[in-house]
């Protein structure tokens, strides 16, 4: 898999993407390159179309308009080899949730075509440091919030891919588990693999990414290393909120009769 | 202080109906309709009830009449736990209340309804048809009333008692599966009259006899006794009747004492210890290896462990059996009614990919070619013929037996594969090209919205699969009717067989390309449950 050309070709190339449900735009024309062996963050408040343009990179809603390349291979017309080189952990859509943690594995590897052998060792492998051995047996649908995070994530890694796309990966996450998702997606980025990953926690993308993509009502605002991002702001919550033109948004004295003793 | 609770109590419970019913006026018409079918069904068998009165096997009927009927009691939270939201006392836990008024308030809440005012008539019609004399009906107005408190203590000792399995995921399933009992549980009690219809009540009796210790009948029993003139086994049935009830209540409020001061279900399912390791190693080790093997393993563990694939499939499976089987056992079928087993199972094939839900997004990952659509939807036909084929043989050989129309059985036999085969390719084409969603929760198999799509895709298909398997109905019938073709009937075994293999490999190629193209597409589609 990771080739090394890592820092001069782009992991994904998105150019002209549109789409459209009924009246409302979710994504008004982006145009993005995502560099490879990066940790990437796509940022934006609730709706700014992160989800839907994941889906669109990923293969799994097709565009309006646009092209969409990942490692050099278009999503549309070249699905073999994109398929193969890609994981994904979308977000509400669900997984096959009547088997169990290792069966779910077990499953997912081989309709990738990985022998059978090898996915069962990868299987106990990834159980064990996502730390669901103990649950490997139960069904997926008696999994929490961050048990079942952890399985889609062990079922996006399972095939080795050169890109994994994780949609909110940590939200309903506890923190323990979201350090075990955390250790497992920093030890995949170190040997040069790329994972982008959307959230709206920015301290969360600030402490992780190195790279970041700003998104707010279907279009990109800004996009570079998070240094660039920030600028002169102090953080990244900061230079986000006067990107979307969020800030000095204050309760003011609406709200004076909440809080102290007085009824 | 306790009335008051009472008061509350049976107001929240007239609440929650009233604004059940303002949310809809389909939902205020289903009411209004089941509570006039309700009144005319209790009409119909007070009536009847009044009209054994006299009768050598009243108290019999009547006996047994209330049993049933609490049985149903029993049996009815368990199913339909949303049914009523008073049932569920943990969500009274915030409030400090003490389990005696608590138990007091619930009781009279649950007198609040359709269900309690039909057992009131179907019991004060019970009484009616066994009382005779002054004492006989002293007791019967004491009677009525406690036969009632006994089945509605034992629906709340039952609920209470259950409620962790149903607000549990298992609870759920089995609500799923609700329907398909009282389906199955509707036809054997109709199979269950029809054989008393011929056999007459007195072969009940022995039954009779014992019920009639068992409360809550034994203080319907009662009555009849009073009327009797044996006062000493009357009075014994009634106490045996109170003392069930108090023995209900005293389980009801402790079950609820515990309920209210022990932590809520979340604490305990997390500590719960994890289960044994699930047996599955023989099932894959005999399925074909690569993509076939895991696809089938997967079919066949969903036909199983989701509710409602099993509940499709349990119903398609009865019904498959039911009809040519029961028409032939009642000498009114023809031993072509035996294809329907074959069809009623194909239809698993249609909409396969809203059987996934969502998660259809693993399988779309995994198909970047027209070839692993191929090999996926040929792994999912080859699962459902491995229950389909044996299952459509048996139902035809048992027709063929009961009819005793053996020379027929080859010709049945290849057109049942033909049809499944018809069945299967048409079925591949429409989960590819009108794939829907299937709702997890509740009883509906459409989501709202789609459900013109789901008729174009099963009636359209079965249309179409009834056209395709034509060139073997045509040779049925030409071998039938042609001079000295009966010798030759048996050709249409292999020839059905051959022809369902044909067209289900041809509708899968035709299928393959058509999911490959659209994957988004369905995906979108089956995302809606």
């Amino acid at each position: 898999m990771n080739d090394g050309s890592g820092a001069g070709t782009a992991a994904v190339r998105v150019r002209g993407l549109w789409k459209r449900f009924g009246e409302q735009i979710a994504v008004a024309g982006i145009d993005l390159e995502l560099p490879a062996g990066r940790f990437i963050g796509l940022v934006g408040p609730n709706g700014a179309g992160k989800t839907t343009t994941l889906s669109m990179v990923t293969g799994l809603l097709r565009p309006d308009q646009g092209t969409v390349e990942v490692v050099g291979h278009d999503v549309w017309r070249d699905p073999v080899e994109v398929k193969a080189r890609i994981g994904v952990l979308p977000e509400g859509l669900r997984l096959f949730e009547r088997l169990s943690g290792r069966e779910l594995l077990a499953y997912t590897g081989r309709l990738r075509g990985l022998p059978g052998a090898e996915v069962d060792k990868r299987a106990t492998q990834l159980l064990d440091v996502l730390d669901l051995a103990g649950a490997q047996h139960k069904l997926v649908v008696d999994y929490s919030t961050g048990m079942r995070k952890k399985i889609g994530l062990a079922a996006a890694l399972l095939h080795n891919p050169e890109v994994l796309f994780l949609d909110e990966p940590f939200e309903g996450v506890d923190p323990v588990s979201a350090q075990t998702i955390r250790g497992v997606l920093e030890r995949y980025t170190a040997s040069g693999a790329t994972v982008v990953f959307s959230s709206h926690v920015m301290e969360l993308v600030e402490s992780l990414c190195d790279w970041v993509a700003v998104m707010a009502a279907g279009r990109i605002r800004a996009h570079g290393p998070i240094a660039e991002v920030r600028g002169s702001a102090p953080t990244l919550q900061q230079a986000f909120l006067e990107l979307v033109g969020a800030h000095g948004r204050t309760p003011g004295t609406n709200l004076d009769w909440l809080g102290g003793g007085t009824r | 202080m306790s009335t008051g609770l009472t008061s509350t109590v049976v107001r929240l419970k007239l609440s929650l109906l009233g604004n059940g019913l303002r949310q809809s006026a389909g939902r205020r018409a289903a009411y209004i309709a089941s509570l006039v079918v309700v009144l005319l069904f209790a009409a119909l068998q007070l009536i009847g009830l009044i009209a054994l009165r006299g009768n050598a096997h009243a108290a019999t009927v009547a006996v047994l009449a209330v049993m049933v009927m609490a049985l149903g009691w029993a049996v009815m939270p368990l199913f339909f736990p949303s049914g009523d939201e008073t049932l569920d006392p943990t969500r009274l836990v915030v409030l400090p209340l003490r389990p005696r008024p608590l138990v007091r308030a619930l009781l009279t809440a649950s007198l609040v309804g359709i269900g309690p005012l039909f057992t009131v008539c179907l019991f004060t019609g019970s009484v009616i048809s066994v009382a005779h004399g002054p004492a006989a009906y002293g007791t019967a107005v004491v009677a009525v009333a406690l036969a009632l408190l006994v089945c509605v203590a034992l629906a709340r000792a039952v609920a209470a008692a259950n409620i962790r399995l149903l607000t549990s995921r298992k609870g759920r399933d089995l609500a799923v599966l609700s329907g398909l009992v009282v389906a199955i549980g509707a036809q054997l009690v109709n199979f269950g009259a029809r054989q008393l219809g011929s056999a007459g009540l007195s072969q009940l009796d022995p039954v009779g006899e014992v019920l009639r210790w068992v409360p809550p009948a034994s203080a319907i029993a009662a009555v009849d006794s009073m009327g009797k003139g044996s006062y000493g086994t009357g009075a014994a049935q009634l106490t045996l009747s109170a003392a069930a009830l108090a023995g209900l209540l005293t389980l009801w409020s402790r079950t609820l004492t515990k309920l209210m001061t022990s932590p809520d279900q979340s604490t305990l399912q997390a500590a719960e210890p994890g289960p044994r390791q699930r047996g599955s190693a023989g099932l894959s080790r005999l399925l074909p290896p690569g993509r076939t093997g895991t696809v089938m393993e997967r079919s066949l563990r969903y036909v199983w462990r989701d509710p409602k694939t099993k509940a499709a499939w349990v119903t398609s499976l009865a019904i498959g059996l039911i009809v040519p089987v029961f028409n032939a056992l009642q000498g009114t079928g023809s031993i072509y009614f035996a294809c329907f087993a074959a069809g009623m199972l194909g239809i698993q094939m249609y909409n396969q990919f809203g059987q996934d839900t969502s998660a259809f997004w693993m399988v779309a990952m995994t198909i970047s070619s027209a070839r692993d659509a191929y090999t996926e939807l040929r792994g999912r036909a080859l699962a459902l013929l491995l229950i389909t084929l044996p299952y459509a043989t048996l139902v035809t050989v048992v027709t063929t037996a009961v009819l005793g129309a053996w020379p027929r059985l080859p010709e049945v036999l290849g057109l049942s594969y033909a049809l499944l085969g018809a069945m299967l390719a048409t079925g591949a084409w429409c989960s590819a090209r009108f794939p829907y969603s299937i709702p997890q929760e509740g009883y509906k198999n459409v989501a709202p919205g789609q459900t013109g799509l789901a008729w174009i895709s099963i009636f359209g298909g079965m249309i179409s699969a009834a056209l395709l398997s034509a060139p073997m109905i045509a040779a049925t019938i030409w071998l039938n009717v042609a001079a000295g073709g009966d010798a030759r009937t048996w050709l249409l075994l292999p020839a059905g067989a051959a022809y369902g293999a044909l067209i289900t490999l041809l509708g899968l190629r035709l299928a393959a390309p058509r999911t490959a193209r659209r994957l988004p597409e369905i995906l979108t589609a089956v995302s809606k449950g």
